[in-house]
């Protein structure tokens, strides 16, 4: 399988000068890749799980189908608008993320870099501008982007939109909650609503906007329902899987597909025993990472219970003001504002999910979640839970030294095996 | 003392209650004690302001929410005890109507958590007062040679390179360096709104959201004579603008990156030398020798970081003598012993030289000098000058590499340099001979009888290192993995051309270049045959000193 992506890899960076052919390269590539996954699934991977990934690769495909349907999105944008006008967002975290999985990245980063971008951002970012400055990106309608979770957003959209010459939008959230802060919002999501109608000539009901919530709200309530269950259950996972969710846990989370998994979840997860240590992980992950396939790859010893990305925001909406209701979930998402929101949520699943370690991933370039790292350390260490930290890239190859991560994990493993279950 | 760091900070309202308000610009040189609190890998200035603070003991500190670096900077202060005072405040990125009142609000906050600290009240009339008496306006004198400096905040010591090359800054719009337009309020008006808006209607940040205006005086001013980009390492924002404006504008325009420290001071004030050099021709200070002699003879000294070489040359041009000696603790020393060996070898005493040049990092150190150039222009004058159809100048010395593109008449027309780290460099080599157990000088030989393609995907020296440990463990040949280091350093020199687009024909310089493997897999990489002089390392020399003869010739 690996020579196939390779040989795969190499034809589409021999044509990176005819972007058109490379934009039908990696469509057809995606397209691929879905029938397998639809006809291959692995009979271990439970039936949820192989749901997602299969709905995974249906929303990316979306918007390379239909461009001109489409927009370019972050994960934290608030895509349920765009959901309620049948537009197909295209997230760019997913995006550079597929690029690694067929062994372009490099190219499209060093692009980037040579075109003068710092090649200390963060590596999301940097291999999607590489696909901007080759072209290999479709020309969708328009990019929209809030300002949380991490600086590179709004000027990474600002760039696209210039070079594509398409409408921009950054939603710009307060760093707290208040009445005021919400109006700001709710104002920024009008004149986004106005944007997308100008540039896809579709019509905007609020209506459809409180079925997309209330879809969203279903959602949630499995999601919630599977966070239960999870205290007392360990369902195999492993670490694509766990960053699929995200798809579902964010930008897809108003989608039909999204409620009927989120409903599959709560069930299959039931079907399963409690078994082994269990971690935690903290941020993103390098899904192709060897060392870290090893261990927590569908290992009952070792359960990767969960990531505190896909636990940011559980309450539910008022779908009665949905605008208002999305304004609030920005500015109360875990991520935005003081970095003690996260810990405090880190630490609450901590003691919810009966965690017995906690592992940090520093993703290069990704300042927002390093930066607070070492308080994150010392507030987990006070609950007596041991933590790891690795330095890695999860869209760069070339930036994980897997040596030294192989060693830090056998090392934090082995720590943990020699203390007694804590739950 | 109130400390703050960013220029949207309503610093008045704190100076309306008696306080000192300071923008934090440290002074400290390393980060020891901000490493132990967050990863080094945060914005170097944001790394440094908490170093400072806490070195300081600054305990009354505000900060806006201005980018990733400085909200976990506020977070970390949170759990510093001596600090009595924290506050940040919420910047909007939108100057519309409710940016604005957010803004206000901010202004009106501040103002109730100073005075519940303080137990003083907010005199409105004093800070009305106070707003008044600041003056905004700014007197530009145009110069002979007008540079516009934007980018992220810099210290002052680079505005004191531009001016101490002989440049003069026009406009400093970095991020800290323009001041907000400040009006005259009247009684009617509230003055906390009118704070409000005169901030936020100052010049834009990259963090604002509509940032047209950014550039308008760049394109509008018609008297500007070159651009200076400057970035603060690991802050990515403004690295957007740069790759966009790079190729827009039609103003030379240079990229410097600081860490914030002293540190990078002496490569950074190289390179704007050379930039300035290259906008005006030469701008050197000159001195008199003492000793002129009517025979034309004169020497170049090429002071790097890790040799000093020295070319003495006669009037027709002829190489008398040179030398090549490893550079020790001090470049003055160093230079005078590479000096007496070259005249040895010219069989000449000092006395005899009629004018001597020095180039170099360590350039500024040798006092004995009558002229100092970098070593961009004096590479691109040697290498021009051995082969005249040279466009393309790769010098990979010890610790620094730079690619330099030369017009048909020998101008250097674009060139860049490493700035960040040894990757690439000799010394990289050298940490990989160590761990290959094999010397530097057999490594090029040795590489060429590779067998298996293997690869270093890494460019990062702490990264290959490690790569490298890992095949040797894999048992692999010892010149597989010289070929497949050549190749990552080969890489790196592509990046570099490919960004100032270099051109045909190439010549290889410095120690790197006698590493015969790695110029192979160069001209692999470029399709044609590389020329490597035969004395690599004196090419920087030999370009100083012609220089010097021209001077003499006037
Ligand atoms: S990893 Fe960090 S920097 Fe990168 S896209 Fe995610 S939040 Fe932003
Ligand atoms: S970049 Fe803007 S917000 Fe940040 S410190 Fe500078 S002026 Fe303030
Ligand atoms: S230099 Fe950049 S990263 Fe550092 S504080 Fe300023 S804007 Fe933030």
């Amino acid at each position: 399988m690996e020579r196939v992506i390779r040989a795969y890899s190499s034809l589409i960076k021999k044509n990176l000068d005819k972007p058109e052919l490379v934009k039908f390269l990696i469509r057809l590539g995606l397209e691929v890749a879905k029938l397998w996954v639809d006809y291959t699934g692995d009979k271990y991977v439970p039936e949820s799980l192989r749901y997602l990934n299969s709905i995974c690769f249906k929303f990316i495909l979306e918007p390379l189908r239909e461009p001109e349907n489409s927009g370019f999105v972050n994960l934290l944008a608030p895509t349920e608008i765009l959901h309620s006008m049948d537009i197909y967002p295209l997230f760019i975290e997913a995006y550079s993320s597929f690029t690694s999985g067929f062994y372009c990245e490099d190219i499209l980063i060093d692009k980037a870099t040579t075109e003068g971008i710092s090649d200390t951002l963060c590596s999301y970012h940097k291999a999607f501008l590489g696909a901007l400055e080759f072209s290999i990106l479709p020309r969708l309608k328009f990019a929209l982007t809030s300002s949380i979770l991490c600086d590179g957003n709004s000027n990474t959209f600002r760039y696209i939109a210039k070079r594509y010459e398409i409408p921009y939008l950054i939603i710009d959230i307060p760093y707290e909650y208040s009445e005021e802060s919400v109006s700001y919002v709710v104002s920024q999501l009008k004149e986004m609503i106005s944007m997308i109608e100008a540039a896809t000539q579709k019509r905007f009901d609020i209506d459809r906007l409180r079925e997309i919530i209330r879809l969203e709200n279903e959602s949630k309530k499995y999601l919630r329902l599977y966070l239960e269950e999870l205290k007392s259950h360990t369902m195999p996972n492993s670490i694509s899987l766990e960053m699929y969710k995200l798809f579902v846990t964010h930008p897809y989370i108003g989608r039909e597909e999204t409620s009927k998994f989120f409903k599959l979840l709560a069930e299959d997860i039931t079907k399963y025993p409690n078994s082994g240590y269990r971690v935690f992980w903290v941020h993103i992950m390098p899904y192709f990472s060897y060392p870290i396939q090893r261990y927590l790859n569908f290992n009952e010893d070792f359960n990767l219970i969960g990531c505190d990305l896909n636990f940011d925001y559980l309450e539910e909406m008022d779908e009665r003001r949905p605008l208002e209701a999305i304004a609030r979930k920005l500015i109360l998402n875990v991520n935005n504002g003081s970095f003690k929101r996260k810990i405090d949520n880190i630490k609450k699943l901590i003691v919810d999910l009966r965690i017995d370690g906690v592992i940090h991933f520093c993703q290069w370039g990704c300042k927002q979640s390093f930066g607070g790292f070492m308080l994150l350390k010392k507030e987990i260490e006070k609950m007596g839970i041991p933590f790891l930290a690795i330095d890695g890239d999860a869209v760069d190859r070339r930036n994980n030294p897997e040596e030294q991560i192989n060693t830090r994990l056998s090392a934090f493993f082995e720590l943990l095996e020699q203390r007694e279950k804590r739950w | 003392m109130v400390g703050y760091v960013c220029k949207y900070t309503p610093y008045l309202v704190i100076e309306s209650f008696g306080e000192k308000a300071e923008r934090i610009e440290p002074e400290v040189n390393n980060y020891e004690i901000a490493n132990s609190l967050t990863h080094s890998n945060i914005c170097s200035y944001a790394k440094l302001v908490l170093e400072d603070i806490i070195r300081r003991e600054i305990d009354k500190v505000i900060l806006t929410n201005c980018c990733d670096s400085i909200r976990r900077l506020y977070d970390i202060l949170e759990t510093l005890s001596f600090i009595r005072f924290l506050h940040i405040i919420d910047l909007p990125r939108k100057r519309d109507q409710r940016g604005r009142l957010l803004f206000k609000n901010e202004i009106i906050r501040l103002i109730n958590r100073y005075e519940d600290f303080s137990g003083k009240g907010f005199d409105r009339i004093k800070f009305r007062s106070l707003l008044n008496s600041m003056t905004s306006s700014v007197e530009r004198r145009y110069k002979d040679l007008n540079i516009v400096l934007i980018g992220s905040r810099c210290k002052d010591s680079l505005i004191k390179s531009v001016e101490e090359s002989g440049g003069s800054i026009l406009y400093n719009l970095t991020c800290t360096g323009s001041k907000p337009q400040y009006r005259p309020i009247g009684l009617t008006e509230d003055p906390i709104e009118a704070y409000a808006n005169i901030l936020l209607d100052s010049y834009p940040c990259i963090r604002m959201d509509d940032i047209k205006e950014r550039l308008d005086i760049i394109t509008g001013e018609k008297r500007i004579d070159g651009v200076i980009y400057h970035t603060v390492k690991f802050c990515d924002l403004y690295s957007y603008e740069y790759a966009d404006i790079k190729d827009k504008i039609n103003i030379p325009l240079l990229k410097v990156e600081t860490d914030y420290t002293d540190t990078s001071e002496g490569q950074m004030r190289t390179r704007i030398q050379a930039f300035i050099e290259a906008l005006r021709g030469r701008n050197n200070r000159e001195k008199e020798f003492k000793n002129a002699k009517k025979k034309l003879i004169v020497a170049g000294i090429d002071s790097g970081s890790t040799s000093t070489n020295v070319v003495i040359l006669d009037s027709d041009r002829k190489i008398l003598g040179y030398s090549i000696l490893p550079t020790g603790a001090k470049s003055l020393e160093s230079a005078y012993k590479a000096l007496e060996e070259a005249l040895k070898m010219a069989k000449i005493n000092i006395e005899d030289l009629s004018y001597i040049v020095a180039t170099g990092y360590g350039r500024i150190s040798i006092s004995f000098a009558n002229l100092e150039v970098t070593e961009i222009t004096c590479h691109a004058k040697g290498a021009f000058f051995l082969n005249r159809e040279i466009r393309t100048v790769i010098d990979i010395g010890g610790q620094d590499s730079k690619i330099i593109k030369i017009d048909r008449d020998g101008n250097v027309i674009d060139f860049v340099m490493n700035d960040k780290c040894s990757a690439g460099t000799g010394r990289f080599l050298e940490n990989m001979s160590r761990v290959l157990e094999i010397p530097v000088e057999r490594m090029g030989e040795e590489s060429l009888d590779w067998k298996e393609d293997l690869e270093i995907s890494s460019m990062c020296t702490v990264f290959a290192e490690s790569e490298v440990i890992s095949l040797i463990a894999k048992n692999k040949d010892r010149r597989d993995i010289l070929h497949a280091l050549n190749k990552s350093i080969v890489r790196r020199i592509v990046s570099f051309i490919e960004r100032i687009e270099g051109e045909s024909r190439y010549m290889m310089t410095g120690g790197v270049a006698k590493n015969i493997g790695v110029v192979r897999c160069l001209e692999e990489r470029l399709g044609e045959k590389v020329i490597v002089p035969d004395e690599p390392q004196i090419v920087g020399a030999l370009g100083s000193a012609l220089i010097g003869l021209e001077r003499l010739e006037g």
